[in-house]
């Protein structure tokens, strides 16, 4: 014959109850509160240090560095509505056609990752050259988005390598000498 | 017969005994509660962006620091949330400095030089752009180069974090 079990203890487990109202008060307070608090979308800033107004003794402190840290990379990318521009005191990459963009746009396109890509190269060849290999000069066509001009700076300023995270040229100034 | 309204009886007892089911109920509420704590800031909001503009996404990791805020908006250029300048107008204007956004920038540097003298706040020259997404170069460059020039060079650029 199979086992019944008893009726008292089954009795007794259906009656038990935890008193979870006070804890209920507490979670209707508390999830308002925090929900009203709470950050959905995260901002960030990018950090652009223009040099002060005043340079006039600039002069004689580069006076003081030794001739051969003076040479200066003068990386500058250029933003078209065609594509992007690269030049240095290295070289300019030309196109594939003198006048064409170093990178063309893809498909209606900006090709950050190639840029990314160009310029960790040059990052390689003009490390420990140059004295200002950190350096960076963005410039742009009049008419070129605020989100573009952004999303160059993200493509320059790092780069991951094997998973690792590399400092390409953080310092952007801007220059707006083609418009 | 009897027995028919004896078993209605004991059923209705039964009924009065249930209880409100609340334990999936707390099962939610917990989860929700323990993502909330974990979102949640202490540092609160230092940047209110604006409602009239979308700001850029970015991969930047930076957080936001307390400044003097400029927005540039489709139809105003505002310093703390006063309206300076109409956008429109800025194309106006020959050369790279908005006079008028000069002049509202220039008092406030005044006042943080003031405010450094007498109490000792430092002054950092730190200003804020919040910028929409598509705002031309032509337009930012300008209201770049007038905070640069006005003695507030350390910009910041307001962007959404890009979630990794």
């Amino acid at each position: 014959m199979a086992h019944r079990p008893s009726k008292i203890m089954k009795h007794d487990i259906d009656e038990m109850h935890v008193n979870i109202t006070p804890m209920m008060n507490l979670m209707v307070v508390l999830i308002p509160l925090l929900l009203s608090s709470a950050e959905f979308v995260r901002l960030g800033i990018i950090e652009l240090n223009l040099p002060p107004a005043a340079s006039g003794e600039k002069a004689e402190i580069e006076k003081e560095i030794p001739e051969e840290q003076l040479k200066e990379l003068d990386l500058t990318v250029t933003i078209t509505d065609q594509g992007f521009f690269i030049s240095s005191s290295l070289a300019v990459l030309a196109g594939d056609e003198a006048d064409k963009p170093s990178i063309p746009m893809q498909n209606g396109q900006y090709d950050f990752d190639k840029l990314t890509e160009n310029l960790y190269e040059l990052k390689m060849k003009a490390e420990s050259k140059f004295s200002d290999t950190d350096e960076i000069i963005i410039m742009a066509e009049s008419d070129i988005t605020y989100q573009t001009i952004v999303k160059t700076m993200d493509a320059s300023r790092q780069t991951e390598i094997d998973g690792k995270e590399f400092t390409l040229f953080p310092n952007v100034s801007f220059s707006a000498r083609i418009y | 017969m009897i027995s028919k309204i004896k078993k209605r009886k004991r059923s209705m007892k039964r009924s009065k005994e249930v209880r409100l089911q609340l334990t999936s109920m707390m099962d939610m509420f917990t989860i929700i509660l323990v993502f909330l704590l974990k979102t949640y800031s202490t540092q609160g909001q230092l940047i209110n962006p604006s409602d009239d503009l979308t700001l850029p996404t970015s991969i930047t990791q930076q957080a936001p620091q307390l400044g003097l805020d400029v927005t540039i908006s489709s139809d105003w250029i505002l310093v703390n949330g006063k309206a300076v300048e109409k956008t429109a107008n800025i194309n106006k204007f020959d050369g790279y400095i908005i006079p008028s956004l000069r002049k509202e920038l220039n008092n406030y540097a005044q006042k943080a030089e003031e405010m450094q003298a007498r109490y000792g706040a430092e002054y950092s020259g730190k200003v804020t752009i919040q910028g929409d997404k598509n705002l031309p170069y032509k337009l930012l460059i300008k209201v770049m180069a007038t905070c640069g020039q006005s003695n507030f060079p350390n910009l910041r650029l307001v962007v959404y974090q890009k979630e990794v």
